[in-house]
């Protein structure tokens, strides 16, 4: 019996176009989880949309490990490159900036724009390094709360994220369980298992072996280029699939010459592996990429007692999304988070979509996921 | 109402009048979500649908209903006992590997498990086997063997012999005639061709 439904596809899409960050500074001295504390706050961020009069359209977008605020439009015309996930964002897409408001802003602890461990001490005037406290998933999600209520947001329509911004989503909705009325988490986990700690330690230790690392005291133009290429580089095969990069490199050669020195770029994997690692050290702090792993590695989203009762007040709907060829969060994790909401009466639900590009293809356009996300987000 | 909708929708009010106000209610094959749907807004439960079918999944999630994508096998054990107040296998069972273990799993998940299945046995569907000697096909069954899915047929006499040699213990049972509405009171393992039943194990 076929009693499927169609779906209507909105072809009356348009982009957000030109878009400009903005800086929201708190100068509340900002505690963080571990007791540490910082005297001021920098959040970058942007947003789409307008907020509607009843201040009810609010979506807050997290972003992943080395994601940013700009998640669609281009800042200027010579950007050749559009916000990360520009084509979930705009009018007529899936999260419709005609009808939504729409936010996203860099991490606390990140290296775009938002207070990180690169940004300066003003009790030193030199950069954190080390000094930053350490970091968890919650003081991003309690620094995010100071900008939505600097935007004069009660209560947000939906948070949403994919990866880490998946884990800022779950964060969302037990610490502030009033403030969200659904979420949805794609490619997350409740915990990192071993092999994920696993990954992680050993891009720690490819920056921090590298002696341009230097304890956390490296200048911004001459840091541990090479351990943080390395880190990323590694990172990065995790994020795809053995199947998606079969697909597009396979055994492709980038020379046809095979006379050259050994060890020269061969395969065309290689090659682009070498470009991601090259292109992440202009964009990312090293700094920011140890105390970011290892706020990822520290989550657990189901774990003290104290935690336990504050995910039983979760009262917003969710929906989490595996990726079947995602390996560093597999399904089975995603699962996990859905099985436990379960266990506790939550409103949540789990779908699995068939995609190639590993973790990352929450990133990557599908009409799978486009419809997925819309129908969520104007469902009843 | 159409008459495939009918039947489609035959255990409808059946099976909502054996849910209570506010049930923890777990579909197994919730298809669309339409039988969740209509339980929320009749009786206010707390609805979760399982469903093998992303596109059937999304739309659940379309009419507000929450669903899980998942072979029920898998989802059944991720379970503790008595998580559910009723688990409702609703024209599920017949599509099932194991499905023994699907309804003994449910009777242990849920404190009443409601099952509604096609019968097999209704009187046209021997004279069409002897007769013919083919499938049927008709509404209830309207694919040819190449192009449907494998379907486990099973009648009322071998369901109810199943649930006693397995000790459970059937609270409430409906037949229904040929016409998928009238309400068959004798001889239902020839004459009715539907029945659904209010199960539980035999220590509730």
């Amino acid at each position: 019996m076929n009693d499927s439904e169609s779906f209507e596809t909105n072809l009356d899409q348009g982009e957000v176009g030109f878009v400009d960050y903005h800086d929201f500074i708190s100068n509340t001295p900002f505690h963080f989880e571990s007791g540490g504390v910082i005297p001021q706050l920098k959040i970058r961020y942007e947003t789409y949309g307008q907020l509607n009069a009843q201040k009810n359209n609010a979506i807050l977008i997290c972003h992943a490990l080395t994601g940013d605020h700009h998640c669609a439009g281009v800042h200027d015309i010579n950007e050749r490159k559009r916000g990360w996930w520009n084509f979930m964002v705009g009018p007529g897409k899936p999260i419709d900036t005609r009808k939504f408001f729409v936010i996203c802003s860099n991490v606390l602890g990140g290296c775009q724009g938002s207070t990180g461990p690169n940004s300066i001490n003003p009790e030193t005037n030199k950069p954190y390094g080390l000094d930053f406290p350490k970091l968890t998933v919650r003081d991003m999600v309690q620094a995010q709360s100071l900008l939505v209520d600097h935007l004069g947001v009660e209560k947000l329509h939906a948070v949403i994220g994919g990866s880490m911004g998946g884990m800022q989503a779950l964060q969302w909705v037990k610490d502030f369980p009033d403030r969200v009325n659904r979420y949805i988490a794609l490619a997350c986990c409740a915990k990192h298992s071993a092999q994920t700690i696993a990954f992680n330690e050993t891009g720690r230790q490819a920056i921090m072996r590298d002696p341009k690392w230097n304890e956390g005291q490296y200048d911004s133009e001459d840091g541990p280029f090479g351990g943080l290429s390395v880190a990323r580089m590694m990172a990065h095969i995790t994020y795809l699939s053995d199947i998606g990069l079969e697909v597009k490199f396979g055994r492709k050669r980038k020379q046809a010459d095979r006379s050259r020195e050994h060890f020269d770029v061969e395969f065309e994997v290689e090659s682009y592996l070498h470009y991601q690692g090259r292109s992440f050290v202009t964009r990312f702090d090293a700094n920011s990429y140890l105390y970011l792993t290892k706020a990822l590695d520290r989550f657990d989203f189901f774990e003290t007692e104290a935690d336990k009762n504050s995910f039983e007040a979760i009262q917003a709907s969710g929906l989490v999304v595996g990726f079947d060829s995602d390996w560093l969060y597999p399904p089975q994790g995603n699962r996990d988070v859905v099985d436990q909401l379960l266990r506790a009466k939550k409103a949540v639900s789990y779908v699995e979509l068939s995609m190639n590009y590993g973790h990352d293809s929450f990133l990557v356009q599908s009409q799978d996921i486009f419809q997925l996300i819309q129908t969520y987000l104007t469902s009843q | 109402m159409s008459s495939a909708k009918n039947k489609r929708q035959v255990d409808f009010q059946a099976i909502a009048q054996w849910v209570h106000q506010g049930d923890h209610v777990l579909d197994l094959g919730c298809g669309r979500g339409v039988l969740l749907e209509y339980l929320k807004q009749k009786k206010a439960i707390y609805a979760l649908g399982v469903d093998i079918d992303q596109h059937k999944i999304l739309n659940c999630l379309k009419r507000g209903v929450n669903a899980y994508q998942s072979d029920i096998k898998y989802f059944l054990n991720q379970l503790e006992p008595k998580s559910f107040d009723r688990v409702i296998l609703s024209r599920t069972v017949d599509q099932l590997d194991d499905p023994g273990w699907i309804i003994q799993k449910s009777l242990e998940v849920g404190k009443r498990v409601t099952v509604g299945f096609v019968n097999y046995a209704f009187w046209f569907n021997r004279i069409n086997m002897l007769i013919k000697g083919t499938k049927l096909n008709n509404e209830t069954y309207p694919n040819p063997w190449y192009e449907s899915m494998p379907s486990n047929t099973f009648s009322i006499s071998e369901f109810e012999s199943f649930c006693h040699n397995k000790g459970i213990k059937i609270h409430r049972r409906i037949c229904y005639a040929g016409d998928w509405s009238k309400k068959q009171l004798f001889l239902c393992n020839l004459l009715s061709a539907y029945a659904i039943y209010d199960l539980s194990l035999n220590d509730n």
